[in-house]
């Protein structure tokens, strides 16, 4: 148990890093004080946790299904995609918070976003299934047990000390009197996005030739 | 008060054309003294970690950098490994070497080279040692990049 | 009165009062330059001799100019664009005398010979906080454009000129604005305010990036300016692709959209240091100011600002936003003289000329200082041309 929240604190640093690029555009495009900004970090660090559990399980159940170089990048790479696709729907499209300037007529998609959860969440647990490096050592580390709650302790106590290093990014909320941070937080939701579609698009290509 | 406040407005406006000035006037020493006092460096990501050893051959050297993990924070858990090999005119048409980059006295790598196509084949003989990044030239040799892991 | 009735207090520059006023305006700043140029040592061969006097001339008839009528924006746009052109033909005949082509090797980056830009300062603050090194392969101190002499241009003119650097300092800048004066009128006339926001996201994004994977994301991936500069040798998909990257931004960004819309795009909607040098109006002794009772609010500063840097919002407050560049453009066609150079803590409206002036000094060093030496190389290398055929050797 202990091995899981000191190999998180040990690698809180990184998957701070990993996930900052997608956490503060969120955090900024949600444009909140910073107490409602804990709420979103809530929820973020919830969807992340879900996937780092939904991996535990996985690496108990199927013994390391992604050892093979070629298949991890081929799912990490879809994940990315996904991850991308959903960065510009909510820097463009979604409705619950302000877009950037309302640039796209937004009705049939309307109600596809009330069926979608908190985005912060979705956004969690994209991250929380592949961006940290860290994550494939604990994910390793998971493999190793024998029983699905110790690998679900592995992953949960992971968790919960990588979350430490999150705790003080909530404050860029200080700065929410300036409307422009929202926008800004938006627009950069975009560009991530057009970054890990081209990480996302390698990443399948790699594992594409690979195979 | 308003008329203090002109006065300092007016002096700083002045002072900008001094700091125009001084800019072109003192570029060189001002920048020697914020690389001393800042103690900044290129980052060895970009131009490979300091030398740790030199092995000399006949008619070439082989130089080994400093395996780099350096991170934002802390280290990182995949790093690189520069190798030089130079002058270029004294190197043989294949280079083969065992490599012991972190000087514990046993071999961890065989690399073999050949300068003319630049092309290179590795043989991980210590598990952190990965794959070859690259092969490159230098102004004066061949260089190539290896991927690590952290101990 | 009509807001296009003639403008009030027009200055009259064909008094002998306004010649003999400009001359001896002029006169410290023809040292200075002089100075500069120079180093108190003239040229040893006669055609840099020759190229530095028409530089030098060249120099003097625009400070002259614009002090004498009164008019900042048409001479300084000129002489930017004149800048960046040399800059780029002196850059690139350079590259190719000493490495044979314009694209960097992976050589060259390894011994830390790529001249430092500005464009990459906001994406190495960050790791040099922190590891204290600079992501980029340069040299620290040695050759040109080197890591230390460009970080202290960049400071002293962030002090002096705030985000003027845009307009007066950056040798990419003349390119959208020669670009943008082109055509007459505007093709395309309303751009989504929105997108002023885009260089703060790029920002954001790219300084996250690069403090991430420890590498200039900007310069390697996305720099417009690489296509009249240096790129990288193409030698994997990766490169290819970059270059596919920067060359479509800088047709866009540098010359299509500026031609469309008679703006700086690529200044004003995307360039990163851009948002990043807005900051340092923050801390610059000057900026711009309409006087409100003037401002008959006809919006011509709000339609023609290269940069995007004022609204109605900003215009009804007296000031620009944080992104102007202090290019003088909205100063010399509001027809109500309503937009002045100021000096913060002095009244508006009072001694603006005065203000204009002291602002023109520092930037106008700035500007001949860089582009000085630029114009005598292109022009040098050009006359070698004609000579002999190659600008090279
Ligand atoms: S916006 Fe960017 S490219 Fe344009 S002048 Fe400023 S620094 Fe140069
Ligand atoms: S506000 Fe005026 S001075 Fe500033 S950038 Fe726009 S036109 Fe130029």
């Amino acid at each position: 148990m202990l091995q899981g929240f000191i190999l998180g604190i040990a690698s809180g640093t990184a998957c701070l890093a990993y996930c900052a690029p997608v956490l503060v555009p969120v955090l900024l495009g949600e444009g909140k004080n910073i107490q409602r900004n804990y709420v979103i970090l809530g929820q973020y660090l919830g969807g992340r946790l879900c996937g780092y559990l939904l991996f535990a399980l996985l690496a108990w159940a199927v013994r390391f299904p992604l050892s093979g170089l070629q298949d991890r990048e081929l799912v990490f790479g879809v994940v990315y995609v996904v991850l991308a696709l959903f960065l510009v729907y909510y820097g463009l499209f979604n409705h619950r918070a302000l877009c950037a300037g309302q640039i796209i007529e937004q009705r049939p998609i309307k109600r596809f976003s009330n069926r979608l959860p908190p985005m912060p969440l979705v956004f969690g647990f994209l991250s929380g299934v592949t961006l940290c490096p860290p994550f494939l050592l604990a994910f390793t580390e998971a493999a190793d047990k024998v029983a699905v709650w110790q690998s679900l302790l592995v992953f949960f106590t992971f968790f919960l000390g990588t979350s430490l290093y999150f705790l003080p990014i909530p404050l860029v909320g200080a700065f929410n009197r300036f409307d422009a941070l929202q926008k800004v937080g938006k627009l950069a939701a975009v560009v991530v996005a057009v970054y890990y579609l081209y990480a996302g698009l390698i990443k399948i290509a790699g594992g594409v030739i690979v195979s | 008060m308003s008329r203090l406040k002109s006065v300092l407005a007016y002096t700083a406006a002045v002072l900008a054309l001094l700091i125009a000035l001084a800019t072109f006037t003192g570029m060189d020493s001002f920048g020697r003294k914020l690389v001393s006092v800042t103690g900044i460096k290129v980052s060895p990501w970009m131009i490979g970690g300091e030398v740790v050893s030199v092995i000399e051959h006949e008619g070439y050297q082989t130089v080994i950098h400093r395996p780099v993990f350096d991170g934002l924070f802390s280290e990182r858990k995949k790093g690189m490994l520069q190798i030089d090999w130079t002058p270029q005119q004294g190197l043989p048409a294949r280079v083969d070497e065992l490599i012991d980059f972190d000087r514990d006295g046993k071999d961890d790598f065989h690399i073999v080279l050949n300068p003319e196509s630049n092309k290179a084949g590795l043989e991980a003989i210590n598990p952190r040692v990965v794959s070859i990044e690259g092969c490159y030239t230098l102004k004066d040799g061949r260089a190539a990049r290896l991927s690590l892991y952290h101990d | 009165m009509s807001v296009f009735s003639p403008r009030p207090e027009m200055p009259a520059p064909s008094t002998a009062r306004g010649i003999v006023r400009a001359v001896l305006l002029t006169l410290p700043m023809l040292l200075l330059i002089a100075m500069m140029m120079t180093q108190g040592e003239l040229p040893k061969d006669s055609l840099t001799r020759a190229v530095t006097a028409i530089t030098y001339a060249l120099l003097g008839a625009v400070f002259f100019l614009m002090v004498y009528k009164k008019e900042t924006y048409k001479y300084r746009a000129a002489l930017f664009t004149i800048v960046a052109v040399c800059f780029s033909i002196a850059f690139i005949a350079n590259l190719v005398e000493m490495r044979g082509s314009m694209a960097v090797s992976r050589a060259d980056m390894l011994a830390g010979e790529t001249p430092f830009c500005h464009l990459v300062i906001p994406m190495v603050i960050i790791p040099a906080a922190f590891t204290r090194t600079i992501i980029f392969p340069g040299s620290l101190l040695e050759g040109f454009a080197n890591i230390a002499s460009m970080l202290i241009l960049w400071l002293g003119a962030s002090l002096a000129l705030g985000r003027g650097w845009c307009s007066w300092v950056c040798f990419f800048g003349g390119f959208d604005e020669g670009f943008s004066r082109l055509r007459k009128k505007a093709l395309i006339k309303k751009i989504a305010p929105v997108w002023t926001y885009l260089p703060w996201a790029v920002l954001l994004t790219l300084a996250l990036i690069s403090a991430l994977t420890l590498s200039p994301f900007y310069c390697e991936w996305l720099c417009p300016f690489k296509a009249v500069t240096e790129f990288e040798q193409i030698t994997s998909f990766k490169i290819l692709l970059q270059t596919i990257i920067f060359a479509s931004l800088f047709i866009l960004l540098v010359v299509i959209l500026p031609l469309l819309t008679r703006r700086r795009t690529q200044c004003g909607l995307f360039c990163p240091f851009a948002a990043f040098q807005s900051l340092a109006n923050k801390i610059n002794i000057f900026d711009l100011r309409i006087d409100t009772e003037k401002c008959k609010n006809c919006r011509l500063c709000v339609k023609d600002c290269p940069t995007f840097s004022l609204d109605e919002n900003s215009v009804g407050r007296g000031k620009t936003l944080m992104s102007c560049t202090k290019c003088g453009k909205c100063v010399d066609i509001c027809p109500q003289r309503a937009v002045t150079y100021h000096i913060k803590g002095t009244p508006v409206a009072v001694g603006s000329d005065t203000a204009r002036i002291l602002f023109l000094y520092p930037a106008f060093i700035f500007m001949s200082a860089i582009g000085g030496s630029m114009i005598v190389s292109a022009l040098t290398r050009i006359f070698k041309l004609i000579a002999t055929g190659s600008m090279i050797g």
